[in-house]
C-alpha cells in the first residue's frame, strides 16, 4: 500500500468583513484551493486572542492563519492595528519558544481578493506538507 | 547609602501624623537572614524595618490586597498605604497606577535605592559560601556585599550572588516616589537582554527542547501567579474557579462552559499556561523576578516575560514602567507598527 499524504489541517481565523467575505469570493467563483483550511469566522482580526492560536495548535492544527482586512479598511476603524501588534508579539513568543514560525501566518485580505485567499492557502499548504504533523504543542493524549 | 536611620525616620513620621493607614516595609525574617514582608501600624513598630540584599519580595502585590480590601469595605479608610519600594517595584507600582487598578494618592512611597547593585540570590550565595551559614547580608563599598556568617565576615563582589534580574536592571532607583532614600547612581549593564539573546541564539529545536523540559516540569502550583503583583484578575482565565457545579447543574451548561486548558499538569497544557501567562504580561512584566524565585521547581519563567519585554522595546519602542500616563502596549498602535511578517 502506497503511504498516504501528509495533508495538513490549517485553522484560519477570518475576519467577517474582509477576509470572510474574500474566501467567501473564492467560493463563489469556483476558484480551486486546497481544502486543508477549517474557515472560523470571527467579527474582527482584533478579536482574535493569543488563546485562540494556542488552543487551535493544542488541539492538533498544523498551521494557523489570522487574516483580516487591510490597514485602514477595518469595519471597526482601528481593530486590525491592535492585531497587528498583539499577533507580533505571539509569533515572536512562539518562535522563542521553539515552535516552528513557518506553521503560524498572518495576512491582510480584502473582501475582492479571492485570489490573494487562495494564493496564500496554496502556499501555507506547500510549506505545511513537508514540516510533517505538529506535534509540539498538541494535546497529549 | 540609605541609611537604616532615615529609613525608620521617615516611616515613624508618617505613622506618628496618621498620614497612612499603615506602612510595608521589610523585618528580618525567622530564616537565618533573609528579611521578610513587615506591616507596621504603629510608629514604634518602626523600630523592626530593615534594609539590606536580602529584601527580594515584591510589597507591590501587597497594594493590590489592599485595593481589594478597600473595595469589599463598608466605610473603607482612604489614607493612603506607605510602602517601601526598590526600582522595580516602583515601576510596578507605575503599571498598576496606568491600568487605574490603584491611584496615585493610594500610596505613600518610600523609596530605596539598591546601592547600584541589588538585591541578593539566595542559590548562588549558598553556592558561593559552600553551605556556611548566614547570619546577615549587607550593602557594602564599590558594589560589594558584607556577608557575616558563623566564621566572621566577608566581602563578596555583589556580581558573583546578584539575582538575575538585577544584573539586567535598567533602573536601580525608583522612577516614582514621594521619599527617596540613598542615590540615583546607575548601575552600568552590558545588554539589559543578554540572558534572553542566550536562548534565542539556539536553533529552534534546541529551543523546543530546552523549554519542553522546563515547562515540563510545572506542577501548577501557581505561586507564579500569586506572588506577580500584575496578575490581579478576579477570575484567571486558564483556572476558572467561578462554575460552579451544583447538584442541579445540568450536563449541558458543564459542556457549553469553555475549557480552555486542562487542569492536569500534562506538558501541553503547562506551555499553554505559561505563553498565556506570558502574554498577559506582555508590556506589563517588570521584571520583578518574583514569579522566577518563589517557582519551586526552578522554571526560568522570567526569559519569557523578558522576551516579550525586549520585543515590545525593539518593535514598538515600548518601555514599561516608567510613564503611568502611556497608553499600554496592547491597548494602543502606532501606524507605522512592523507588518513584514504579514503577507
Amino acid at each position: 500500500m502506497m503511504a498516504e499524504e501528509f495533508e495538513p489541517k490549517i485553522v484560519a481565523f477570518l475576519c467577517k468583513w474582509c477576509s470572510s467575505a474574500g474566501s467567501d469570493l473564492a467560493g463563489v467563483s469556483r476558484m480551486e484551493y486546497p481544502p486543508n483550511v477549517v474557515p472560523i469566522q470571527v467579527m474582527c482580526s482584533g478579536s482574535v486572542s493569543p488563546l485562540y492560536i494556542l488552543s487551535a495548535f493544542k488541539k492538533g492544527a498544523d498551521g494557523v492563519l489570522v487574516s483580516g482586512c487591510h490597514p485602514g479598511d477595518c469595519h471597526y476603524i482601528k481593530g486590525n492595528f491592535y492585531a497587528r501588534r498583539r499577533i507580533a508579539l505571539v509569533k515572536e513568543l512562539l518562535e522563542f519558544i521553539g515552535l516552528d514560525p513557518e506553521r503560524f501566518q498572518m495576512s491582510w485580505v480584502s473582501a475582492a481578493e479571492g485570489v490573494k485567499y487562495t494564493q496564500i492557502i496554496k502556499d501555507f499548504v506547500n510549506v505545511l506538507k513537508p514540516m510533517g504533523p505538529q506535534t509540539k504543542l498538541r494535546r497529549s493524549q | 547609602m540609605v541609611t537604616l536611620e532615615d529609613l525608620k525616620h521617615e516611616a515613624t513620621k508618617v505613622l506618628k501624623n496618621g498620614k497612612v493607614k499603615y506602612v510595608i516595609g521589610y523585618q528580618n525574617g525567622t530564616d537565618q537572614y533573609k528579611a521578610m514582608p513587615a506591616f507596621l501600624k504603629d510608629a514604634d513598630e518602626a523600630e523592626k524595618l530593615v534594609w539590606n540584599p536580602s529584601c527580594v519580595h515584591n510589597l507591590t502585590k501587597f497594594l493590590v490586597d489592599e485595593s481589594r480590601r478597600k473595595k469589599g469595605e463598608r466605610e473603607p479608610d482612604e489614607r493612603p498605604v506607605g510602602i517601601v519600594v526598590k526600582g522595580c517595584d516602583s515601576r510596578a507600582i507605575n503599571v498598576l497606577i496606568q491600568e487605574k487598578f490603584i491611584s496615585r494618592d493610594d500610596v505613600h512611597i518610600i523609596g530605596v535605592s539598591c546601592e547600584s547593585t541589588g538585591v541578593v540570590d539566595e542559590n548562588k550565595l549558598a553556592k558561593k559560601l559552600k553551605g556556611k551559614r548566614v547570619k546577615k547580608v549587607d550593602y557594602g563599598e564599590d558594589g560589594h556585599f558584607v556577608v557575616t556568617t558563623e566564621e566572621g565576615r566577608v566581602n563578596i563582589p555583589a556580581e558573583e550572588v546578584l539575582a538575575e534580574r538585577c544584573l539586567e536592571c535598567k533602573a536601580n532607583y525608583p522612577v516614582v516616589y514621594d521619599v527617596f532614600l540613598g542615590d540615583k547612581e546607575k548601575k552600568k549593564i552590558d545588554d539589559p537582554y543578554k540572558s534572553v539573546q542566550k536562548i534565542e541564539g539556539m536553533s529552534t529545536e534546541e529551543r523546543w527542547k530546552f523549554w519542553k523540559e522546563q515547562l515540563g516540569r510545572c506542577i501548577r502550583c501557581y505561586a507564579c501567579r500569586s506572588a506577580c503583583p500584575m496578575c490581579y484578575c478576579d477570575e484567571c482565565v486558564v483556572d476558572t474557579i467561578n462554575f460552579v457545579v451544583e447538584p442541579d447543574t445540568k450536563a449541558e451548561e458543564k459542556a457549553q462552559k469553555i475549557k480552555w486548558i486542562e487542569k492536569s499538569p500534562t506538558g501541553s497544557e503547562n506551555i499553554v499556561y505559561h505563553l498565556v501567562r506570558a502574554m498577559h504580561l506582555a508590556g506589563r512584566c517588570i521584571d520583578c523576578g518574583e514569579c522566577e524565585r518563589v517557582c519551586p521547581l526552578d522554571i526560568p519563567i522570567r526569559f519569557l516575560n523578558k522576551k516579550l519585554e525586549k520585543e515590545a522595546q525593539k518593535l514598538f519602542g515600548y518601555e514599561v514602567g516608567f510613564d503611568p500616563d502611556i497608553p499600554s502596549l496592547v491597548s494602543s498602535f502606532k501606524d507605522e507598527d512592523p507588518e513584514d511578517f504579514i503577507r
